[in-house]
């Protein structure tokens, strides 16, 4: 197969970037999208070129490593897939495929198709965790979980962190990916007791890294790799409001178990 | 990359412009359904009129509750919709939307338009001051004749565009709101988030065929006089 790609450049953090174009040819159907990349890259290196820098892992859609926006879709034209299980038998043959970064104001191009997502961790440093004791593990089964909530939780728990959301986001907001981690330890009884500290704490990170605040667009649920529905949205929204209202009687109590401010 | 300028407490910000514009909501229903009573003549529309002037405690209440609920809804979208235009500097070059409806996605628009609508339709029926060969008289009973100025006003094809274009405005924005306010709030449901989702569309179907019906009424002189 035959393609014309366009690609975005950049140096650095703070040059100016642009498209260039690069015709492959020889490219297989049953290649992955970054083995076509590879394959241009080798041929860059070779001709003493730059080669594009673009973000990979695992190459098997666990790691959320893998950032490309493809002809104004992140992760490209397949739904429920990441940038690295996309394959190349999906596009027309001689079509020009146009490919840019995440573009939000929270990720910062680094070089290339390479952005800097550790807003992301921080947010998770604010309050994507819980706090246990360390000592022998808890025998299996002293904490009995139900199925429904099991299972809902994991949907939730199956985020990578790729941040697809952000980048298909009108307003560049978080707001899936924050929705997924605090729903996922908010609905396991390991994580209830932080419950209230957690969403404010990451609502707020959030907020402070610039991200945008959320329409009810629903457009990163249809990006999703992982297609975590927007109804953790909603429960975000109501551990907020629920935290917004226990908070006020909280705050007059000391509540800095972890020597944390926010 | 972290501005303190930018701490706005978003979340907050969020869901009182969502309760300000929930406030509107139930004002453009109630509006409309009273309007509705032009199809029963003069009286009882002058009547309706007259009995919300003759409790001037409520009617000023109620008009100072609307004013700050517009204060509120159009300063804080405001304030948000800049904010989120910052959260992206550098426009993708090609964008292909998949889940977002164009309302959802002109909010800042239609919502600006429809201020400049509102504000318009005060002073054209309210205040009284577009349009100077409007009737400004008392009806038989020596009330305001609110009847004479809505059929004078849509029997002017300028006023219907006007009016028109006001309602399709106020259509999308209310198609996406409705709907967003229950997510917002927290509500979803299993069986019922497709009510949700339809709910939006279905008020604003609602609301705008009412109004539509009064404009083309008087237009086509369906209404008598
Ligand atoms: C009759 C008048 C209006 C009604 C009934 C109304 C109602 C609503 C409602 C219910 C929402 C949804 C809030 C949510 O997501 O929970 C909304 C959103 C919005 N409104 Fe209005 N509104 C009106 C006028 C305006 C005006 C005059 C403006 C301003 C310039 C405006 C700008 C916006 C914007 C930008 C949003 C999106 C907010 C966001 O999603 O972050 N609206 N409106
Ligand atoms: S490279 Fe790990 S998810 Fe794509």
């Amino acid at each position: 197969m035959k393609f014309t790609l366009r690609i975005w450049r950049q140096r650095g953090p703070n040059e100016r970037g642009g498209f260039v174009t690069y015709p492959v040819d020889d490219v297989s159907s049953d290649m992955s999208f970054l083995e076509m990349l590879d394959a241009l890259n080798q041929r860059l290196i070779v001709a003493g070129e730059d080669p594009v820098a673009f973000e990979h892992d695992c190459r098997e859609g666990i790691c959320g490593s893998c950032s490309l926006v493809i002809d104004g879709v992140p992760h490209g034209p397949d739904r429920g897939v990441t940038t690295c299980q996309l394959y190349m038998r999906r596009f027309v043959d001689g079509a020009t495929i146009t490919i840019e970064p995440w573009r939000a104001k929270a990720f910062p191009i680094i070089k290339d198709l390479v952005v800097d997502r550790r807003a992301l961790d921080r947010i998770m440093q604010a309050g994507g965790y819980i706090s246990v004791n360390t000592g022998g593990a808890v025998d299996a089964n002293t904490l009995l979980i139900g199925k429904e909530e099991a299972e809902t939780a994991m949907d939730a728990a199956s985020c990578i962190g790729c941040g697809a959301c952000v980048a298909a986001c009108k307003n560049a907001s978080a707001m899936l990916f924050v929705a997924a981690k605090v729903s996922h330890l908010a609905l396991l009884p390991q994580g209830k007791p932080e419950r209230t500290r957690r969403v404010m704490a990451m609502v707020r990170a959030m907020e402070r890294e610039g991200f945008g605040s959320c329409g009810n667009q629903y457009e990163c649920e249809a990006v999703c790799p992982k297609q975590i529905s927007v109804r953790f949205i909603a429960l975000l929204n109501r551990e907020y409001l629920r935290a917004s209202l226990t908070e006020t009687r909280l705050s007059t109590r000391s509540d800095s178990s972890h020597g944390e401010s926010y | 990359m972290r501005q303190a300028a930018q701490l706005v407490d978003v979340a907050r910000s969020k869901l009182m412009a969502s309760l300000a514009g929930l406030v509107l909501v139930g004002f453009v229903i109630v509006h409309m359904l009273g309007n509705l009573q032009v199809f029963e003549g003069s009286d009882a529309i002058n009547g309706y009129a007259s009995v919300l002037r003759d409790m001037p405690i409520f009617l000023w209440t109620a008009r100072a509750g609307l004013l700050t609920a517009v204060v509120v809804h159009v300063g804080l979208t405001v304030r948000l919709a800049l904010r989120n235009r910052q959260g992206r500097p550098v426009p993708y070059t090609l964008r292909r939307y998949r889940a977002a409806s164009v309302a959802s996605r002109t909010m800042a628009l239609t919502g600006s338009l429809l201020l400049m609508f509102i504000v318009f339709h005060l002073l054209h029926l309210t205040v009284g001051i577009i349009d100077p060969a409007a009737p400004h008289g008392m009806d038989a009973q020596g009330r305001m004749d609110v009847y004479g100025k809505i059929i004078h006003a849509f029997r002017n094809p300028l006023y219907v565009g006007i009016y028109v274009g006001g309602q399709l405005v106020l259509g999308l924005h209310l198609s996406h709101a409705v709907s967003s306010v229950f997510q917002t709030w927290g509500i979803a449901h299993a069986a019922l988030d497709r009510l949700f989702k339809l709910a939006g569309p279905g008020v604003a179907l609602f609301v705008v065929l009412g109004n539509l019906a009064i404009i083309f009424a008087v237009f086509l002189g369906w209404v008598r006089t």
